[in-house]
């Protein structure tokens, strides 16, 4: 029996059919198919084909936005699992904590992770605004990124502010009325977006039907959808703004 | 970059990811571990292994099923998880003492366990399925686990009327009316009672100053809860009904200075006989020969003194009156001298007799009441107290409001005070964060919070003006019990279902007299078809008992048929109008079916048969045994001096063959009586007719009395 390497294991495997009708590519032997490679996966075409060394290191985005995007992958997947024991409705909603706490296995790992988290991706996010902005990250050819990056900002609290309620407990219900009143002093239309928010003029019911349908599938597909773009951006606009970058523009 | 940089970078990079790994791994590995052993499962096995050590180990373990237990009862919204460590719970077999908790069986009781679940009665939160949590106050539950001592709390959410099972309950409910709770506090279920403490508009006649002053500073000292006078080495079991307010020495003052002006219509002093007077005053004796004449004319009938034999003190004397042992500390003498000679002047129900008096025997009953029946030491550490100023009086009536007396007292042109206190309906619900607990010491929680407001509000509300009270401990145990039993309808309209409310009276009488019993609050004390109060008879057949004359009578002035009793029909004032709607009413509706008023003719009564029916009563069933006639007799059944203006003949027919069937419980016996022997009883018995009308001087003991 022949002895073949790993690569040759590879290169092989990566001729077959199935291979070819998966990646669209066969064995990448130049560096010109390796990165059409890269482009004609939906996966990977995100990357920038080069990556200059400057930006490998950790100084150079303290990985602030990966951090972010991997507690939103996190809280997307406990999430999902919380779900499996939620029930968005009244009588129910609490003891649904309670149960998590008492009864299923590993139930209070789940939502301290949930929650957990959630705090990181907020203080991330934020760190990595504050970053991107003393970078002079919102500068062109960035601006829109910037614009979509506020966008996210405001996404990441909004998530954090309707997950809230969802406990419904004495914490959730108060700050949720709170948070609501201070809505409704908005000029023109505050009351009426606060009606709109809780579905009633209190928070009842319908606030937390709406709140859970907010949390766990409006936002966080906007979420997604934006954060698509946001990298993709990235790549578009010639990669990260990096302290050189920064120093010959000031010049 | 070069290969080798780029080499070392992936090596470095290789070790910090394996050790983040690793690290992480560790960490995920906590809380399965943390899950593996959780203290339910070690139950569960330590319940197994003690399981081994019973006789009847093979049922034991056929009823365990591993894994959480719980009663779920979806109807009342019980999620109980208690039983996953309470395992024994329902087997009849653990229910011994000796069998260690939490394996120990509940004690029988009306009620399922596993129907009803736990937390209904005992709180503390069901789904928690470790210790702490389910029986403690946390961060996300309020309500911890009732003490075992106040249980019954949780039997009086429901069964909102007393239970025999309920002892403590049943007390502390008996005592939140009988200490006038309810004159400043909304409580459930306990009504207010028409009368809560006597009226003052003419207080300022009779009573002293100082003695106003000692009652208000340290009423405990003055007189216990039955309103007799405490005597030196008298045993103190209970509040007296006036609790003690937190006065200053000066806010006394002013109070009693303005008690004192309220006359209503000033007592001219009685001009005895100067010289009576002047011959009687030389003599050594006085107050001897009052004593001799105070015993002679028998006012200790009616009213008693505390009497000293070796180092027993007891009251002797009738209860009908009040209790004079220290009356003469008490009354301004001027007051007693108009009153000995015309009660009714001052009080126009009052039950006392007008007596004819000679000037001599006035002025040494008096003198002997105002030198003897005195106690100088009560009234020891009262200071001297000056003609009152305009500015005493004026502080004295802001006070009597400020402080909540108008809530129980009366004064003429003073509007009542009704819920002057926090509304106490739903106290027993109430979570620690909904009580403020100032700067005590006190364990934070519901109950030690109930008892430091009963007795010491001072220490959690410095502004309060909950007067204090000195409970013994089991009566302030008591008294909690029926506060926390207060927790209003349960919000969960299933459990909502589940309460017994005190049985609403079917009796809801209409027009005038519905209006006279909605004010008089007659259910209070008296049932009505079964609905009601305890404390007085039963009326639903009053109108087959009592002629309406009599009736009528008695509500203008009630008696104690019952020497024995206590607690007496308070005296409402009631007009002449209003008392003969009140009897028309009973006369008319509260009839029983087996009493045909009409079918007996009192004429066929002859003087022949009431003479059988004499012997009958004083010899063949020795009726004098128990009741009274004259002043002869004995004192279970009623007094009988007056039956013949009282009673119906057919009502006194019926009640001969057979007692139980009118009142069912009396103790009066069944006699097989014949035909023949209860019409001549009946016949006897209607003979029976004090001749003067009352309030006259008459036979002892039944129509004298007094009111203060």
């Amino acid at each position: 029996m022949n002895t073949m390497t790993f690569e040759e294991i590879l290169n092989r495997l990566r001729a077959t059919r199935a291979w070819r009708s998966i990646f669209r590519r066969g064995p990448a032997r130049t560096n010109r198919t390796r990165s059409l490679a890269i482009f004609g996966n939906v996966f990977l075409h995100l990357l920038p084909v080069k990556v200059r060394e400057q930006s490998l290191r950790v100084r150079a985005t303290y990985y602030l936005g990966t951090i972010s995007f991997f507690m939103f992958v996190v809280l997307t997947l406990t999430g999902i699992l919380l779900m499996f024991y939620y029930h968005p409705a009244v009588p129910q909603a609490y003891l649904d904590m309670k149960d998590l706490r008492f009864v299923v296995s590993n139930g209070v790992f789940l939502r301290n992770l949930h929650r957990v988290a959630a705090h990181v991706m907020v203080i991330a996010v934020f760190w990595h605004m504050f970053h991107v902005f003393y970078r002079g990250g919102y500068r062109p050819p960035h601006e829109f990124n910037w614009a979509v990056g506020v966008m996210l900002l405001l996404l990441t609290l909004l998530l954090s502010y309707t997950g809230y309620l969802l406990p419904w407990d004495q914490l959730a219900f108060w700050a949720i009325t709170v948070g609501t009143n201070i809505l409704s002093a908005a000029p023109f239309f505050g009351s009426q977006l606060r009606y709109l928010l809780l579905g009633g003029n209190l928070v009842g019911e319908n606030a937390l039907l709406r709140f859970y349908v907010l949390h766990c599938v409006i936002l966080p597909l906007v979420a997604a959808l934006l954060i698509g773009v946001h990298f993709w951006r990235i790549r578009k606009d010639g990669g990260l703004t990096l302290r050189e970058d920064y120093e010959r523009d000031k010049k | 970059m070069t290969a080798e940089k780029m080499g070392e970078i992936s090596t470095r990079l290789r070790a910090i990811f394996a050790l983040a790994s690793v690290a992480f791994v560790a960490v995920l590995a906590v809380s399965p571990v943390k899950d593996f052993f959780q203290s339910w499962k070690r139950y569960e096995k330590d319940y197994v292994s003690y399981a081994q050590t019973r006789p009847d180990t093979k049922r034991l373990l056929a009823d365990f099923h591993p894994g959480i237990d719980q009663i779920w009862l979806p109807e009342m919204r019980v999620l109980d998880r208690c039983t996953t460590c309470h395992q024994g719970i329902s087997q009849a077999s653990l229910r011994d003492a000796s069998v260690p908790q939490p394996f120990r069986a509940h004690p029988a009781i009306p009620h399922d366990v596993k129907k009803w679940g736990c937390v209904i009665c005992h709180r503390g939160q069901g789904p928690a399925t470790e210790t702490s949590e389910a029986h403690e106050t946390t961060l996300a539950w309020e309500q911890p686990l009732l003490p075992i001592r106040f249980i019954q709390a949780s039997c009086g959410m429901c069964h909102r009327a007393d239970l025999p099972q309920t002892p403590k309950l049943n007390r502390g409910r008996e005592l939140l009316s009988q200490l006038n709770c309810g004159g400043c506090h909304h409580l459930q279920d306990i009504e207010r009672s028409a009368m809560l403490g006597p009226d003052l508009s003419n207080v300022g006649n009779k009573l002293m100053r100082q003695w106003i002053y000692k009652w208000l500073k340290e009423p405990h000292t003055v007189v216990d809860s039955s309103g007799n006078t405490v005597v030196d080495g008298y045993e103190m079991e209970e509040e007296p009904r006036m609790p003690q307010f937190r006065l200053t020495d000066q806010e006394i003052k002013a109070l009693s200075a303005y008690l004192t002006t309220l006359k209503g219509q000033p007592i001219e002093p009685f001009k005895f006989d100067q010289s009576v007077v002047a011959s009687l005053q030389k003599s050594a004796d006085l107050a001897d020969q009052g004593e001799v004449r105070f015993r002679q004319m028998f006012c200790t009938t009616c009213h008693s003194l505390a009497v000293t034999q070796g180092d027993e003190t007891k009251l002797i004397g009738g209860d009908i009156g009040p209790e004079l042992t220290k009356v003469g500390s008490k009354v301004n003498p001027d007051w007693l001298v108009a009153w000995l000679r015309d009660p009714q002047s001052y009080l126009s129900h009052a039950l006392m007799p007008r007596y004819r008096w000679s000037d001599q025997d006035l002025y040494k009953v008096t003198q002997y009441i105002n030198t003897r029946l005195t106690d100088p030491d009560l009234l020891s550490n009262v200071p001297p107290l000056e003609e009152p100023t305009q500015e005493e009086i004026r502080l004295g009536q802001r006070l009597f409001l400020e402080k909540g007396c108008a809530s129980c007292h009366v004064i003429q042109g003073v509007s009542p005070q009704k819920d002057f206190g926090p509304d106490l309906a739903i106290l027993g619900s109430k979570n620690v964060s909904q009580l403020e607990f100032g700067n005590s010491n006190i364990p934070r929680n519901l109950i030690s919070y109930i008892q430091a407001k009963i007795t010491d509000p001072l220490s959690v509300n410095p502004a309060a003006r909950m007067p204090q009270y000195r409970l013994t401990p089991t009566d302030l145990d008591a008294i909690t019990t029926a506060l926390l039993s207060m927790t209003g309808s349960p919000a969960n309209s299933s459990l909502a279902r589940l309460v017994v409310p005190r049985p609403e009276s079917a009796f809801r009488p209409a027009g005038a007299f519905g209006e006279l019993y909605d004010r008089y609050k007659c259910a209070v004390c008296h049932r009505f078809n079964g609905d009601g109060g305890n404390l007085a008879p039963d009326l639903s057949f009053e109108g087959s008992r009592a002629q309406l004359q009599w009736i009528a009578g008695f509500l203008k002035n009630p008696e104690t048929l019952r020497p024995t009793l206590i607690f007496r029909m308070p005296q409402f004032n009631i007009t002449d109008q209003e008392a003969s709607v009140i009897a028309d009413y009973l006369g008319m509706v509260t009839q029983s079916p087996s009493v045909k008023l009409s079918a007996v003719d009192q004429k066929q009564f002859t003087p022949q048969m009431a003479e059988m029916g004499k012997q009958l009563y004083e010899v063949k069933y020795q009726c004098n045994a128990c009741h009274t006639i004259g002043s002869a007799g004995g004192y279970v059944g009623p007094n009988l001096s007056n039956a013949g203006n009282w009673l119906n003949a057919a009502w006194i027919e019926e009640w001969l063959r057979d007692p139980q069937a009118l009142v069912p419980g009396t103790i009066e016996p069944r006699r097989s009586l014949t035909d023949q022997e209860v019409q001549a009883l009946t016949a006897y018995v209607l003979t029976l007719k004090q001749k003067a009308p009352p309030l006259t001087t008459s036979s002892a003991g039944t129509k004298a009395g007094g009111a203060q």
